[in-house]
């Protein structure tokens, strides 16, 4: 690996860094980051960064590799393959698999079949043993084995006692809780968003309550047992918005993702039965997809994180209300994000960078990379303005569940670096 | 006689339908109410392959669909599970495939599921009729009711009419709210909270919370059947108190007699309405099954035309 980006736009909050640069990617690390002329090896691919912004690389802390139990949807093997192509140099690994990751032969399980990837892979731990929602499950362990939080992803730990444990054990070790806010007794059989898309339709509707409602009183909890740690996943509502933010004002150790798909498309489109566009938490409504450019903008949520949730064809080729939730997203992140909150003026292009590569790192206690002489060369390198068409068959996931093929959109991945490798991102 | 036909090679959704279609859907029904007779059989669909795929069991709209297609000298084949057919582990998009291949061109499709017509249509070249989804539509039902309603009053334009019942789980809701409104009817409901949440009116409907003051409004009561399962799953404190709020019962027609009555059927008596109550003149629930068959016939005429157009062009 030896290329040099002549004049490249290098941005990271984390070190108070923008400015034009020479950027010399040499065996792994960098070998020049300034505006002087580097002195090249002979053989030194040169390519012309006007247009090009470097990044530290792109975190996505919610991902669903499928691995094990699925693999037919995802395995490790593409799901890294998509996190690379979509700019992602790491990922963290949701543990709702079969078996789920509840014990640390599953968590090495994964990792090991990670092992010599680009891409860094983390596996999130459950927070109840076999995601049952009961017994809390063996944290210490877990977390001295690397897992960065807890979720039972895919479910809600409904039974306020379990949380209320799970806030006690955890901040025995400051850990952090992160919760998918859904109150099962109110979206049972759910297909859509409660409005009245969902009555029109005839469609079981997944109300805005169901989430703000375990919001509060996660976040409620949180503060009584002693400023737990507490992470928002797939946060998709106005009100929720409103609590974190809130609750952050107030003091609480409080943080916040949301999914791209969240903030680019409303719940009118659902007259096409599509079920693409069927997710868990649903498409909401214009007003929250402005209260969630609101929470970017003013920090009230933190990070960007896809869900990426691959299905195969199959699976989703059914009858709407019986077809799986989820889409895949790492593909498409990037360039949503841009499309819809950079070039609208909802986040600087820094602000991007904090919500996809520093804030993710930070919620999880990773180092944030940096862009410095002598570093190893962890980078997303984009092009913020660059327009063009999805097309999912250029994904590399396994699955191509999306709703966004042919859309149009500003801004594209060209190529991460990490662990002395690279690859250019092909869409 | 004017060629009539209608928009589209396929009905999924009321929506479909202008009110060019809907007249001519009734021109064409009153023809075969005009012409047939018994032994005689019209020949619209000779050379054509009706599939009756009932993925939910129906008794009145299968045999009105199967009597239909056999006045019109189709070929029919009808398949009824009451199960998925996922659950016998073959997806549904299998089941429309293998039946294409047995040379069918058009559907009727009636199953648990909302869209369902819809995902059919768009994986088939033949024609989908839907024969009722889940909670989401039932257009020939709203055809039949809105088709019996004009030969009543010649004209639906300002015409009064009330969908009384549980509105959130009709597909018959759906559709004729829709098609009355076509038509120029104009449309209020009655139901409690339960079945019908006020936030989530999407048609912007109005909404008449005594049924006294309902039926008072009204010269057309459209009474939807109410399934036990609502109360079962809670949505109902008990049957006793829907039917005593909700009921049309023999006061409400003590003091209109003349109130035209429509109900999808099979009815709950003794819930929604009074026994007996086909002693009055406008209760018009067997003319609504006299009727289903010939729309259905109009309707299957109708989208074979546009099937035959759809085809010449592709050739």
């Amino acid at each position: 690996m030896n290329i040099c980006f002549k004049g490249i736009r290098a941005v990271n909050p984390a070190q108070n860094l923008d400015e034009t640069v020479n950027l010399w990617i040499k065996d792994g690390a960098i070998a020049h980051c300034d505006s002087s002329a580097p002195k090249l090896d002979p053989g030194t691919e040169q390519i012309d960064g006007k247009d090009l912004v470097a990044a530290p690389g792109f975190f996505d802390m919610h991902v669903h590799f499928r691995t094990p139990g699925e693999e037919n949807e995802e395995d490790i093997n593409t799901g890294c393959a998509s996190a690379a192509n979509g700019g992602f140099t790491g990922v963290v690994c949701m543990p709702n698999t079969t078996p789920c990751v509840d014990s640390v032969a599953v968590v090495e399980l994964i990792e090991n079949k990670a092992k010599g990837k680009l891409v860094d892979v983390k596996v999130a731990g459950a927070i109840t043993k076999n995601r049952e929602g009961k017994q809390i499950s063996e944290m210490f362990e877990l977390n001295d084995a690397g897992v960065p939080f807890f979720t039972d992803d895919g479910s809600c730990v409904m039974c306020t006692e379990t949380l209320k444990r799970a806030f006690d054990y955890a901040l025995t070790r400051d850990l952090l809780i992160a919760q998918h806010c859904e109150d099962h007794t109110l979206t049972e059989g759910f297909s859509v968003n409660e409005s009245i898309f969902a009555t029109k339709l005839g469609l079981k509707g997944y109300p805005s309550i169901a989430e703000s409602n375990i919001v509060f009183r996660d976040i409620e909890t949180a503060k009584y047992i002693g400023n737990c740690r507490y992470h928002v996943m797939h946060i998709s509502t106005a009100r929720s918005v409103e609590l974190v933010r809130e609750a952050k004002k107030n003091g609480a150790r409080v943080t916040a993702e949301v999914a791209p798909h969240h903030f680019t498309l409303d719940d009118s489109i659902i007259a096409s039965y599509d079920t693409n566009i069927k997710m868990n938490p649903p498409l909401r409504d214009k007003s929250d997809i402005e209260a969630l450019k609101l929470g970017l903008k003013d920090g009230t949520i933190d990070a960007i994180a896809s869900d990426h949730a691959p299905h195969a064809l199959h699976e989703k080729d059914v009858e709407f209300e019986l077809a799986p939730c989820g889409i895949v997203g790492l593909e498409t992140a990037l360039p949503l994000a841009m499309t819809e909150l950079v070039h609208t003026g909802v986040l600087s292009i820094g602000q991007l960078v904090e919500k996809m590569a520093v804030n993710p790192r930070r919620i999880c206690g990773l180092n944030v990379p940096e862009i410095k002489l002598g570093e190893l060369a962890n980078l997303t390198v984009f092009a913020p303005n660059e327009e063009w068409h999805i097309s999912t068959k250029h994904f590399k996931s396994k699955s191509k569940n999306s709703p966004f093929n042919n859309f149009v959109v500003k801004g594209k991945q060209k190529y991460v670096f990490n662990n002395n490798q690279v690859i250019n991102c092909v869409l | 006689m004017e060629e009539l036909s209608i928009s589209r090679p396929y009905l999924l959704q009321a929506d479909d339908l202008t009110a060019n279609d809907i007249q001519s859907i009734f021109s064409r029904a009153q023809f075969f109410i005009d012409n047939y007779k018994p032994g005689v059989k019209f020949d619209d669909l000779k050379g054509l392959t009706v599939a009756l795929t009932f993925f939910e069991n129906s008794t009145r709209t299968k045999l009105s669909f199967e009597l239909a297609s056999k006045r019109l000298s189709a070929d029919s084949i009808s398949f009824q599970s009451s199960s998925s057919s996922q659950k016998k582990g073959e997806s549904l998009i299998d089941t429309l495939r293998t039946i294409e291949a047995m040379g069918v061109d058009m559907y009727i499709v009636r199953h648990v599921c909302s869209g369902v017509p819809g995902f059919l249509q768009a994986n088939t070249c033949g024609a989908v009729i839907n024969a009722g989804d889940g909670k989401h539509e039932h257009p020939t039902q709203a055809l039949l009711d809105t088709f019996t309603l004009q030969k009543h009053f010649g004209d639906l334009k300002g015409v009064k009419v009330c969908i009384i019942g549980d509105i959130l789980h009709s597909r018959v809701a759906r559709s004729n709210i829709t098609v009355l409104r076509t038509l120029g009817a104009e449309v209020k409901v009655c139901a409690p909270g339960t079945l019908f949440p006020r936030r989530l009116n999407y048609w912007n409907v109005e909404i008449i919370e005594h049924i006294d003051d309902a039926i008072e409004w009204a010269d057309v009561a459209l009474v939807l059947r109410l399934q036990r399962e609502r109360m079962e799953s809670g949505l109902l404190p008990s049957i006793r108190e829907y039917s005593n709020y909700y009921g049309v019962n023999f006061e409400h027609f003590a003091k209109k007699p003349e109130l035209v009555l429509l109900h999808p059927g099979p009815v709950n008596y003794g819930i929604e309405l009074d026994y007996n109550i086909n002693q009055y003149p406008n209760v018009k629930i067997q003319t609504q099954v006299t009727h289903g068959v010939f729309i259905r016939m109009a309707l299957l005429s109708l989208i074979a035309k546009q099937l035959k157009v759809k085809r010449a062009k592709v050739a």
